[in-house]
């Protein structure tokens, strides 16, 4: 009787009416371990959050809690934007790659998404704005190189053995990605301003998304229309 | 023989009307690894939720969406695989790599297998089963899997199904047994669909509760004792109180899939009727509607799409079912004379009648089950005001509303804020007794 009511207890407490937080927004600690990745934070910001009540960013009414919640939202984009639609290749040594195009400091944040996907495979990612390869290794553990990379790629493959799961998905995977795409379109069904407002302008200008088959949809030719 | 790429082409097109996309999973890493302790493992399905493309009309592209074959024993009048000369299959093998290696680009999350009844539907079920197994435990894909149960598959094998997937479906097609015939004349619809609902809900929580005990038996694990609760707990009106309930297999438990105008004569009513039941009666975690579009060739090549609106009607009373905790009963209230969801957002006709003699809401003393009546308030603004409201928080300005993520454009003309009342134009125009009353009170 006694462990059941243990039990019932704790079933309360994980009621759906009871919510952590009273508000939008974020916390203080989410703030001061996020905001130092914005390419524009300066250690002031720091200080003026400590000063801060958290509920005026929370509301954000005033121009710094703005400010702040812009940059904080610049960066949680940024990541998962570069989660979303970056496109990678996979070689027969296990080294999986591609090339990301990261403003602010969240290339750890892409790097730990991919080895949870992948974590016996050597991730290599190349950021067009720092111009700047970064890789994680089985162990989780980050290394930032400036060579380009294609350089980084073969030297990390030339030192692993040939593996043979990697070896039975060695094929040009851009047209079975093309033909599923163009498989699912429903012409009674599009929407182009929703199609738009899912994948915003900006994220063709993402390198994995340039020369993509959504961005062919996208801008209709006149031959279309005639 | 044709190539993949023709097979994914073919398929992937025979597939197309299949609409559901989610890659939800709450599956969590503290229990053992369901499908063996490789070291190799690839993929997670604890991160899911994130899409890497998206449609020309908006809808997510997250999973590897295609039919296993669309060589078919049915008949049925609405689908698309009659217009289809080509008949093809993919082998296990072909299916397994190809989904690899769109996995290793980064364009998809998880797969979607469903298939057309090919001899047997035990016989084709084996096949899909043999790709889950070989994505499971020769390519080590821990990550999401939806798998699509066919009309009448043995129960031995939905057992294994459960085991390998994080998602099944039986797709019911119409409300009732007559709409079905008459759409597919073929498919039973109490043996084929609903008695195979009836045996997922059951063997999805036996397995639940013995994979717990033995977990519970290996470590002694506090999370395990209410973990087993929240597997069987229901609400007062028999739908599960916890739709995510972190059970180990079959984790994204069973959904379903109708499609929405191909019977003659079927209503809102009849297929929100059935929503209803499949959540009281089969654990059902979400239903999915399709719109009915006329395919050329097809028997009902001559019948009238329905509209978009109305599967977009259908998509917002089945939220305020299941996440609202709205009665079915409310919903009805609404109804159009034929049957049928009336033209516009349902949770404004239900708040129009709800509040019409009850009067605007003053946020600071009001109940959680009558603040998620007013439009533009949610579960979550809602539980946040409670919380609240429980530490003497005092709601004076509009702005304290916003900052609890209210959407004051539509909550306003229901809510007291500050003893004042935000009138619509609506107000003006058509005065009842009841709402003077609510002015004088302004």
């Amino acid at each position: 009787m006694e462990g059941n009511r243990v039990n019932e207890d704790d079933v309360k407490k994980r009621d759906p009416l009871i919510v952590a937080g009273c508000a939008k927004g974020y916390t203080k600690e989410e703030l001061l371990s996020n905001l130092p990745r914005h390419n524009k934070f300066s250690p002031l910001l720091i200080k003026q959050i400590k000063l801060i009540p958290e509920v005026i960013f929370r509301n954000s009414g005033t121009p710094i809690a703005k400010k702040i919640n812009r940059m904080m939202r610049e960066v949680t984009t940024e990541a998962y934007r570069a989660k979303q639609f970056t496109r990678t290749e996979i070689n027969n040594r296990g080294v999986l790659f591609g090339v990301v195009m990261l403003k602010h400091r969240v290339i750890d944040r892409v790097l730990k998404y991919f080895h949870e996907r992948w974590p016996k495979c050597i991730i290599c990612l190349y950021n067009e704005y720092s111009q700047k390869t970064s890789t994680i290794n089985e162990k989780g553990i980050i290394h930032e190189y400036i060579s380009p990379l294609k350089e980084i790629v073969d030297k990390i493959s030339e030192n692993r053995p040939l593996i043979r799961y990697f070896d039975d998905i060695q094929f040009s995977g851009e047209e079975i990605f093309e033909t599923l795409y163009n498989s699912q379109f429903i012409s009674e069904r599009e929407n182009i301003p929703y199609f738009k407002k899912m994948i915003p302008d900006a994220c063709f200008n993402l390198p994995g998304m340039r020369d993509s088959v959504e961005k062919r949809f996208r801008k209709k030719t006149l031959d279309k229309f005639l | 023989m044709p190539s993949t790429l023709e097979k994914i082409r073919v398929l992937g097109e025979n597939s197309k009307y299949d609409i559901c996309a989610s890659t939800a999973s709450s599956r969590t890493d503290k229990y053992p690894k369901l499908f063996g302790n490789s070291k190799n493992w690839v993929g997670a399905a604890a991160s899911a939720g994130i899409c890497h493309s998206y449609t020309p009309d908006g809808r997510c592209m997250s999973l590897f969406k295609t039919l296993y074959t669309n060589k078919c024993i049915y008949n049925c009048k609405y689908c698309f695989s009659h217009t289809c000369k080509q008949r093809m299959s993919f082998t296990p093998e072909e299916y397994a790599r190809t989904f690899m290696k769109l996995y290793s680009m980064n364009v998809v999350e998880g797969v979607f297998i469903s298939s057309g009844v090919c001899c047997s539907a035990d016989e084709t079920t084996e096949d899909m089963l043999e790709a889950i197994r070989l994505l499971r435990f020769k390519y080590h894909f821990q990550g999401y899997v939806h798998f699509k149960c066919l009309p009448g598959v043995s129960q031995s094998l939905l057992r294994e199904a459960i085991t390998l997937s994080d998602r099944i479906s039986v797709n019911s097609e119409a409300s009732t047994k007559e709409f079905l015939s008459e759409i597919a004349e073929q498919k039973d619809f109490n043996n084929d669909i609903i008695l195979r609902q009836r045996w997922l809900k059951e063997i999805r929580v036996k397995h639940n509760l013995d994979t717990l005990k033995i977990i519970k038996d290996m470590k002694e694990d506090s999370q395990v004792k209410y973990q087993e609760l929240m597997i069987q707990d229901r609400r007062e009106d028999g739908y599960k109180k916890f739709r995510w309930d972190g059970a180990p297999i079959l984790n994204s438990g069973q959904t379903t899939q109708f499609v929405v105008g191909a019977a003659d004569g079927e209503t809102d009513l009849d297929l929100l009727k059935q929503i209803d039941w499949g959540y009281r009666n089969i654990d059902l975690r979400r239903g999915y509607f399709s719109s009915f579009i006329p395919i050329e060739g097809t028997p009902l090549a001559g019948q009238q799409a329905a509209s978009l609106s109305r599967e977009h009607r259908l998509y917002q009373s089945d939220w305020l079912l299941r996440i609202y905790h709205y009665k079915l009963n409310d919903l009805k209230d609404i109804l159009t004379e034929d049957g049928n969801l009336p033209k516009g957002d349902p949770k404004i006709y239900l708040a129009k009648k709800y509040f019409e003699g009850r009067g605007p809401l003053d946020p600071n003393f009001a109940s959680y089950k009558d603040l998620i009546r007013v439009p533009g308030i949610g579960p979550i603004s809602a539980k946040r005001i409670i919380n609240l409201q429980s530490k003497k928080f005092e709601f004076k300005k509009r702005e304290d509303l916003k900052a609890v993520g209210v959407v004051l454009k539509r909550a306003e003309p229901y809510l007291l804020i500050n003893g004042k009342n935000q009138r619509t134009l609506d107000h003006f125009t058509h005065l009842s007794p009841e709402e003077t009353s609510w002015r004088e009170i302004a």
